[in-house]
């Protein structure tokens, strides 16, 4: 694609803009300012992308890595606020999930071990464990709130601060692996997703790119479940005191 | 034989500040009594004395802002909350179902602890609760609020605690029900030994099965006598115009 036909794609934001000064939406400044960030960071992290492969060194890969699950924990880390500590449990459920794909991917040959694989992949493993992370943490503290009568009265027979929150945990994992499954089961009859997309637009062969798109689809599956069962190990503590009293 | 309960100087903060109940912002303080023997007290006072906050605090569900508890000479400054808790069976005054049947509630405590479950014991507590044609199966959640209030009595009597701390548990219960929870209660306390106090505002039943009373009012422990002295005369004068007005007493309690 040519950067001509490229800046044509302006017109796609030109038109958007219109309909809002002409809807009155006035949600021109927003506008404008997602197309520069969208525009910016994309060929940003293309050029990075260009370099990276072309040094082809380890340093750079891991450093690309880290940077993306630092952003990811941060923006998860949203949806609890107040907790503290959050974030950084956040990064460690993370960089094991992280760890075990990419010791799979690797350790079967299901992907090559270039940058080329390592770097999309590992970037819709952690996107997708930042989702799962929002959602188990946001569905927690709704439900932990709801049925805090429950958790007293556990603790309140004796119960350690694991057994007394263990149904919500569970409730919780529950809730942020349906998005995954439910996915899963519609993938390609509702939505060709994005990589597939990419690819075949890109001019690679259908059939190898649905290949792909299976890895990824049945890889976020497990990513999922480890995401969200790593959080909950690492993270139900946080809602008690010291002396296992629910904090306030 | 160190004393089953000691409680020294014990202080709580209001919640919010500027409660009406005190202008100090404490609930209470220097709360100071002493069970020597396993008694049943009945813990009388109008509402917003802070006497459900008391049993919290001695259940180690909340936290006091100053004084020291001690439990068959366990500090409970640092001790295991676990453990004490299994110690101080506290029944609120809110029963909570778990989600599950009759019978998951009724064997919460062996789930816990990996004990053996006590069916001898829970179908005879049923019993005597009156609860004995309950279905075993069906979902406690779908249970009416005075067969929560007794299912919720005897899963915590599962713990054989210590001390029993109760918080207006027959509130929402009938007569009969209420008779028969009252009869429960001294029985075991004849057979398990187990001190308790009663969180009531039924005078009546404070009467017929306490030996002692303890009376707060003006943010603090006022009265710690024997039950026959204080309803035949209060020390106090708060107390004794607190015995005088029932109605206003059933006003405040609404």
């Amino acid at each position: 694609m040519t950067y001509t036909a490229l800046s044509f794609t302006l017109l796609f934001v030109i038109a958007t803009i219109l309909v809002s000064v002409w809807q009155k939406l006035g949600l021109e400044r927003d506008i404008a300012l997602g197309t520069i960030r969208a525009a910016v960071q994309l060929l940003a992290v293309g050029y990075v992308l260009q370099f990276v492969f072309e040094a082809d060194h380890p340093a750079f890969l891991v450093l690309i890595i880290a940077c993306m699950i630092g952003v990811a924990s941060w923006n998860a880390g949203k949806r609890g606020r107040g907790m503290p500590g959050i974030v950084w449990r956040i990064a460690m459920a993370l960089t094991a999930t992280e760890a075990v794909l990419m010791s799979l991917f690797l350790g079967l040959h299901m992907i090559k071990a270039t940058p080329q694989y390592i770097i999309p992949l590992s970037g819709m493993t952690i996107g997708s464990g930042m989702i799962v992370a929002g959602l188990f943490i946001g569905h927690l503290k709704r439900e932990a709130e709801t049925v805090r009568g429950e958790i007293e009265t556990l603790l309140s027979l004796g119960a350690t601060a694991k057994q007394a929150i263990h149904d919500c945990l569970k409730r919780a994992v529950k809730f942020s692996m349906i998005p995954t499954i439910d996915g899963m089961k519609t993938v390609g009859l509702v939505q060709l997703p994005g990589m597939m997309t990419g690819m075949i637009v890109a001019g690679a062969d259908p059939v190898e790119a649905v290949r792909y798109q299976i890895l990824i689809v049945f890889s976020f599956t497990c990513s999922a479940a480890l995401m969200s069962m790593l959080l909950s190990a690492l993270i139900y503590r946080l809602w008690f005191t010291a002396d296992l009293r629910i904090r306030e | 034989m160190p004393n089953v309960l000691e409680i020294t100087g014990l202080a709580k903060r209001s919640r919010q500040e500027g409660n009406e109940a005190s202008s100090s912002g404490l609930l209470f303080s220097e709360v100071t009594a002493t069970i020597k023997e396993p008694e049943r007290i009945a813990l009388l006072g109008v509402s917003g004395q802070g006497k459900s906050t008391l049993l919290r605090i001695l259940a180690k569900l909340d936290t006091a802002d100053n004084g020291s508890i001690a439990l068959y000479g366990t500090a409970s400054d640092g001790a295991d909350p676990r453990r004490w808790r299994m110690r101080m069976g506290y029944v609120a005054q809110l029963p909570v179902m778990l989600p599950g049947s009759v019978e998951f509630n009724l064997r919460t405590v062996s789930r816990l602890h990996g004990t053996e479950y006590d069916r001898k014991l829970a179908e005879r507590l049923m019993g005597e609760l009156g609860l004995e044609n309950l279905a075993l199966s069906k979902p406690a959640t779908e249970l009416s609020g005075g067969e929560k209030q007794r299912l919720s009595l005897a899963r915590s009597l599962m713990l054989r605690p210590d001390v029993l701390l109760l918080d207006e548990i027959t509130a929402s219960l009938d007569r009969g029900s209420k008779e028969r929870v009252e009869r429960l209660l001294l029985r075991w306390h004849q057979e398990e030994g187990t001190a308790m106090i009663w969180v009531t505002h039924d005078l009546e039943q404070a009467r017929q099965t306490c030996g002692r009373v303890w009376f707060m009012g003006e943010g603090t422990l006022l009265e710690d006598t024997p039950a026959d002295a204080f309803f035949r005369a209060p020390a106090t004068e708060l107390a004794s115009a607190y015995l005088r007005t029932p109605a206003g007493r059933e006003l405040e309690h609404s």
